[in-house]
């Protein structure tokens, strides 16, 4: 189990400091702080329309905030560029594809920023794709069409994209929408081994708790625009049953 | 007689065959973005271009190409600042034939030679117009080979794109302009109006036959070239128009792929993944 453990000796990977954001007069957050550093596993909660996905894409990079300060890994978002250290997992939305698409082809694209001119791509990298299809179990769907696979096949499929460069941060915005219990026990698997054995830090973006049970070492809930800590999860799961 | 001792459609063939090659490499982006009228857009803002070139007796190639990359340009400074809805696109799209149509008659270009640049001509390419057909293709050839895996991760997902440090707008300004290079390209051969059919309809007949991205790209390439191909000659013998049987000849690319994708579902045993 993971919570039992919240590492606090080693650098932040995310800091926000006082952030604001607001879409047009309408306020969204509302000074919010948050600091998180390697190896811990954060969850966000909070209802629909809290803002939790606005706060995510502002550590993103996605949204700019209209106050306060986000920094990832020291540095301050606007000149952050080593991209390749930060893993984004969408909603399982984003897998529906227009074209044809492989599963390999989906993970491949995460190392798009860092392939060479003419589609080189290093045999470090090469590696790295073999390792991360094989922690996802996705090795006899590499070469299926994404659109063929279950929800949480395709899900696998996003983390592994995202796992691909190797981040020391994974920020995933509700990982296990619509994925059946087999899937969300691979899924469990997989985020276990990354941040015990890999060291990653995880921001993990849900509003159903049961989700994240036994792994975050901290739930913070995004409500009325502002940031509350609500403690270790056993806690919030107490809350909710 | 055997057509391809024939000079004209030698010159046609080959025009023809390689701006419909072509074309789907930049359509299958085009198309997994959710984009696949941007192309038929393009073709209207460069008949302003060629309106424009008319009628100040400049070179209507020169025309369409300035007023395809500024409107390219244009497109992609709306999207970053949010601008670039639908309503806005026609209002473009549409100002563009508007203003073509008026320059076009104000110069007396002559409607043979407009019908020409809308729906193609290529029985009348010069050797000249093939020497820019090849250099525009082979643009498009170098740029999407270069920033293929780029391309593929900003079709796939931009945001996810932007946050793995893909520079997305620079891409999508390259993709747009990419777009400008084939309407360009293909005006003169498969017109203005039918060009974006070839960026679009193979890809869509490829994605019936495919199981990667990679696949069909290249697949839809083929269909593409083998469209012009068959639709020319087919023009030749049945004295079809050229421009309108190669799109045509691509739409039933399209139906028998899809028709080959329906027999082979219902053949195969269903799949029932984990």
């Amino acid at each position: 189990m993971l919570s039992e453990v919240a590492p606090r000796t080693s650098l932040p990977v995310l800091e926000l400091d006082d952030v604001s954001f607001a879409y047009g007069r309408t306020p969204i957050l509302r000074q919010v702080s948050l600091c998180l550093h390697e190896g811990e596993f954060v969850a966000v909660v909070g209802a629909n329309g809290s803002g939790k996905t606005t706060l995510m894409k502002l550590a993103l990079g996605l949204l700019r905030a209209s106050g306060g300060r986000i920094r990832l890994f020291a540095t301050e978002i606007g000149t952050f560029g080593d991209w390749g250290k930060v893993g984004y997992v969408p909603q399982r939305a984003t897998a529906m594809s227009a074209l044809p698409v492989s599963v390999e082809e989906v993970v491949q694209s995460g190392l798009a920023a860092s392939t060479r001119l003419f589609r080189r791509r290093s045999p470090a990298q090469r590696e790295r794709l073999e390792h991360v299809v094989d922690l996802l179990g996705l090795t006899p769907h590499r070469r299926s069409r994404i659109s063929e696979l279950s929800g949480g096949q395709q899900q696998r499929a996003l983390i592994a994209r995202a796992l691909v460069t190797a981040p020391r941060l994974l920020i995933m915005d509700e990982p296990t929408a619509g994925v059946d219990a087999d899937a969300r026990g691979v899924l469990r698997d997989s985020l276990e081994h990354l941040v015990n054995v890999e060291g990653m830090a995880v921001v993990y973006v849900s509003h159903d708790p049961e989700a994240f049970a036994g792994l975050a070492h901290r739930v913070v809930e995004v409500d009325g625009g502002r940031v509350h800590t609500a403690g270790q999860d056993r806690d919030v799961l107490a809350e909710v049953t | 007689m055997n057509p391809l001792e024939l000079g004209f459609m030698q010159r046609a063939l080959v025009g023809c065959v390689v701006i419909a090659a072509v074309a789907p490499l930049v359509g299958s982006f085009i198309v997994q973005r959710g984009q696949s009228l941007v192309g038929d857009g393009m073709g209207h803002v460069a008949f302003a271009g060629v309106g424009v070139a008319f009628l100040i007796g400049a070179d209507p190639v020169a025309g369409a190409l300035a007023f395809t990359v500024l409107a390219g340009l244009l497109l992609v400074r709306m999207g970053r600042a949010g601008l670039a809805g639908d309503l806005a696109l026609a209002l473009i799209f549409y100002g563009g034939i508007a203003v073509g149509y008026l320059f076009s008659s104000r110069a007396n270009a002559g409607q043979s030679r407009l019908v020409g640049l809308l729906f193609g001509s290529p029985l009348n390419l010069s050797w000249g117009q093939i020497r820019v057909i090849v250099a525009l293709a082979a643009v498009v050839v170098v740029v999407t080979a270069a920033l293929y895996p780029r391309l593929v991760a900003l079709a796939f997902d931009e945001q996810a794109a932007r946050v793995a440090g893909v520079p997305t707008d620079r891409i999508v300004l390259a993709l747009t302009l990419m777009v400008a290079l084939v309407v360009v390209g293909g005006m003169s051969s498969i017109g203005l109006l039918l060009i974006s059919a070839m960026m679009v309809v193979p890809v869509a007949a490829a994605a019936q036959l495919s199981s990667s991205y990679r696949t069909t790209l290249l697949v839809a390439s083929g269909i593409g070239a083998v469209s012009a191909l068959v639709g020319l000659l087919a023009s030749y013998y049945r004295d079809y128009a050229p421009a309108s049987a190669i799109v045509l000849v691509a739409l039933a690319c399209y139906l028998l792929a899809s028709a080959w994708r329906g027999l082979n579902r219902r053949w195969r045993p269903s799949i029932s993944p984990r």
